[in-house]
């Protein structure tokens, strides 16, 4: 990272990544290396038990892998964890907000864990329930929110500070076509400024959002490249839907 | 620092806007302080600090009998009955009466009693008197009357120590007639012993003259003890206060509410851990450390609400509803030292269920009970001074006991910052304790990185 806080070249690497769960029999992620570069939609597609949110939850330093490495902007992420936090956003796939507050409330506090105060963080929380198309509803309580509104606050609540990664768990799940709609529209906007790591089952979706897409299975990955190039490998999908059911099978994951 | 006191903030709004939860801080030890200190008043009063009825049944109607009724109405402790609706009251009557609870005693002096009461008397000094000769020896051998009795039935409801007090001033009150009585024939017998023994020893010296000079006994005897029992209370420093109901519940119900907080504080934690929240926020650039403290610096100033709370309940609310007014000793900084100590060692608690508890369910239930047995044990519900011997030495396992005994030191023997710093030590260090096994276990968990 320079210094005018701007990542230059490739934004994260993981090298040889490996994690095992104590007490499993096989690796959740088994030699995982990626180079994302800035400003990239890196979408990461699998089944079930791929190993998609743990290789998000190692990236974003949730969790302590077995061996391999991590780099965040030239941030050592496994070192030195405190520093690239600070330049990571997270949206999980769980509405991770606080029912009982309101949204400007929820903003504010994971704001200020950032850093920002007074007037910037207030600036910051409008900006970014307007992003989400939630200006209107800043004051309500995140409990009387509808379930499309909430996946936006939630959204908005991992950008509050601007990331230079942001992960997206899962982020349109259980919401209806037009709040699906206007994430991925204004995470479309987002690439100049941020690179997102995105785990989806909606194909579709990331066929139009991601600017390059991994498939894994078995905490491996199988398949690599823009979803242009996947297409093209296999003449006989019309789609990446397809051709995910082509390369991981049809049998049903738990 | 700042991002404690965000977590500070965040908490604070999440509680004041818990309906529940705030019920369960505050309303519950409120209710509790109020209800168990009226009630536990109204027992105690009954228990002794109102005056006893006791159905008084003189069927001697002589000088035992009277005598009786005038030193038991002396006695502050009891009302003597001797009539219902203006009836004389039927000995049967009096035991179905006392059988039922009605009454707490009744006391029969049967027929005959001043008549054999005296005869016993005057035998006893007799006896004394004439102890060396062998006259009165024959006479020992003789078969005695049966000393006359007084009957006392008690209701069989009535606590172990009132039945105690009762017959033993029933027993001080037979003995102070009987020695009067005693005393009485003594002073008749004495002088005819004392002038037939010097009628023998001078023999034909003897005459009306000498007569005179053998001494008389007075009957009146002067009624200025001889041994005077002075009641004191044992007390350090400060004057001691009598400890009442309001000196044991309201800091008892305090440190049980400031207890009570394990629930909700679990229950944040548990949430948040299932809601995902837990995961967000170690993603973020915030410490286990500093996010467990934004929790425990914020419950610890719910708990001191909640003791100013009781406290000024205990001070203004109690007196109206006729209890005493709550003192809180001379010492506040002791007061606020052992606040803090008990806000700190349930938020540890309350930490360390929130982290081993797998849901909300199992917390609020394992929480509330096991403050509740804590609370038992540790003198909450009753003192444990009346503890059976085992369930005492149990008792000091409970943090709530460390709470109350330093309280009490305050509020009671007039302790000091200096008095209440063991107990209030082994509060912190019950805090520490239960803090570092929780970031243990949840270090061991192996899913977080804590740091």
């Amino acid at each position: 990272m320079n210094e005018a806080g701007i990542c230059r070249g490739e934004t994260l690497i993981t090298d040889h990544l490996v994690k095992v769960y104590r007490g499993a029999g096989r690796p959740a992620l088994n030699e995982l290396t990626l180079s994302i570069g800035e400003g990239q939609i890196f979408g990461l597609l699998g089944p079930n038990g791929a190993g998609k949110t743990t290789a998000i939850s190692v990236m974003n330093t949730f969790l302590k892998p077995t061996s391999g490495s991590v780099t965040i902007c030239g941030i050592d992420a496994v070192k030195y964890p405190r520093h690239a936090k600070k330049l990571i956003g997270y949206v999980p796939q769980d509405i991770a907000l606080y029912p009982d507050l309101s949204v400007r409330e929820n903003l504010g506090f994971f704001g200020r864990i950032y850093g920002l105060r007074g007037k910037e963080l207030e600036q910051r929380i409008v900006e970014c329930a307007e992003f989400v198309g939630l200006e209107g509803n800043l004051d309500q309580r995140v409990f009387t929110l509808s379930g499309g509104m909430k996946r936006r606050a939630n959204l908005a609540a991992g950008l509050i500070h601007e990331p230079k990664v942001l992960f997206l768990d899962e982020p349109t799940v259980g919401i209806d076509p037009q709040s699906r709609n206007l994430i991925l529209e204004r995470l479309a906007t987002l690439k100049d400024k941020t690179t997102m790591v995105y785990t989806t089952h909606y194909m579709r979706e990331a066929e139009l959002l991601c600017s390059h897409v991994v498939i894994m299975d078995t905490g491996e990955i199988i398949a690599e490249g823009t979803p242009e190039d996947l297409l093209s490998r296999d003449p006989s999908s019309t789609n990446l839907e397809e051709l995910f059911i082509t390369l991981t099978g049809k049998q049903l994951r738990d | 620092m700042l991002k404690i006191w965000s977590c500070v903030r965040k908490e604070l709004l999440l509680l004041f806007r818990d309906r529940a939860g705030l019920l369960v801080i505050f309303l519950m030890p409120v209710v509790l302080v109020i209800i168990v200190t009226l009630v536990q008043e109204n027992v105690l009063k009954s228990m002794g600090e109102t005056k006893i009825q006791v159905l008084f049944l003189d069927r001697d109607l002589s000088e035992v009998g009277r005598q009786m009724e005038e030193t038991v109405r002396k006695s502050d402790a009891v009302i003597i009955v001797k009539e219902i609706a203006g009836k004389q009251i039927d000995v049967e009557w009096a035991k179905l009466a006392v059988a039922k609870g009605n009454f707490q005693c009744a006391v029969v002096i049967p027929e005959g009693t001043t008549k054999a009461f005296k005869k016993k008397a005057r035998e006893a000094v007799e006896n004394s008197l004439s102890a060396s000769s062998a006259k009165a020896r024959v006479r020992k051998e003789r078969p005695r009357d049966e000393a006359p009795r007084f009957l006392i039935y008690f209701d069989p409801a009535l606590s172990e120590t009132l039945r105690l007090g009762l017959a033993s001033l029933f027993e001080k009150v037979s003995m102070d007639i009987e020695m009067k009585e005693k005393m009485r024939v003594f002073s008749e017998v004495l002088p005819v012993h004392l002038t037939a023994a010097a009628k023998k020893a001078m023999g034909p010296l003897w005459s009306e003259e000498t007569r005179k000079m053998v001494p008389s006994a007075r009957i009146e005897w002067d009624n200025t003890p001889i041994i005077v029992v002075e009641e004191k209370t044992a007390q350090y420093g400060a004057p001691v206060l009598r400890p009442n109901t309001v000196q044991q519940n309201v800091p008892a119900w305090t440190l049980f509410g400031m207890f009570f907080i394990v629930v909700p504080l679990a229950g944040s934690l548990i949430r948040e851990r299932q809601t995902g929240m837990l995961t967000r926020l170690f993603v973020m650039p915030l410490s286990y450390l500093a996010m467990i403290s934004g929790k425990i610096v914020s419950f610890v100033i719910i708990c001191m609400v909640q003791f100013a709370l009781i406290m000024a309940i205990g001070r203004f609310v109690l007196p109206i509803f006729g209890a005493p007014v709550l003192n809180v000793g001379s010492s506040p900084a002791a007061l606020v030292l052992i606040a803090v100590s008990a806000g700190l060692a349930a938020s540890g608690y309350g930490i360390l269920l929130g982290t081993v508890a797998r849901t909300y369910e199992q917390a609020s239930m394992f929480g509330a009970v096991s403050v509740v047995i804590c609370a038992a044990l540790g003198g909450i519900m009753v003192p444990v001074y009346v503890m059976p011997k085992v369930m005492q030495s149990i008792s000091i396992l409970s943090p709530l006991s460390w709470g109350l005994r330093a309280f009490q030191e305050v509020f009671v023997r007039g302790g000091t910052v200096r008095s209440v710093l063991p107990d209030t030590l082994l509060m912190l260090l019950f805090f520490v304790t239960t803090t570092l096994i929780a970031w243990f276990y949840m270090s061991q968990r192996g899913r977080t990185r804590i740091q």
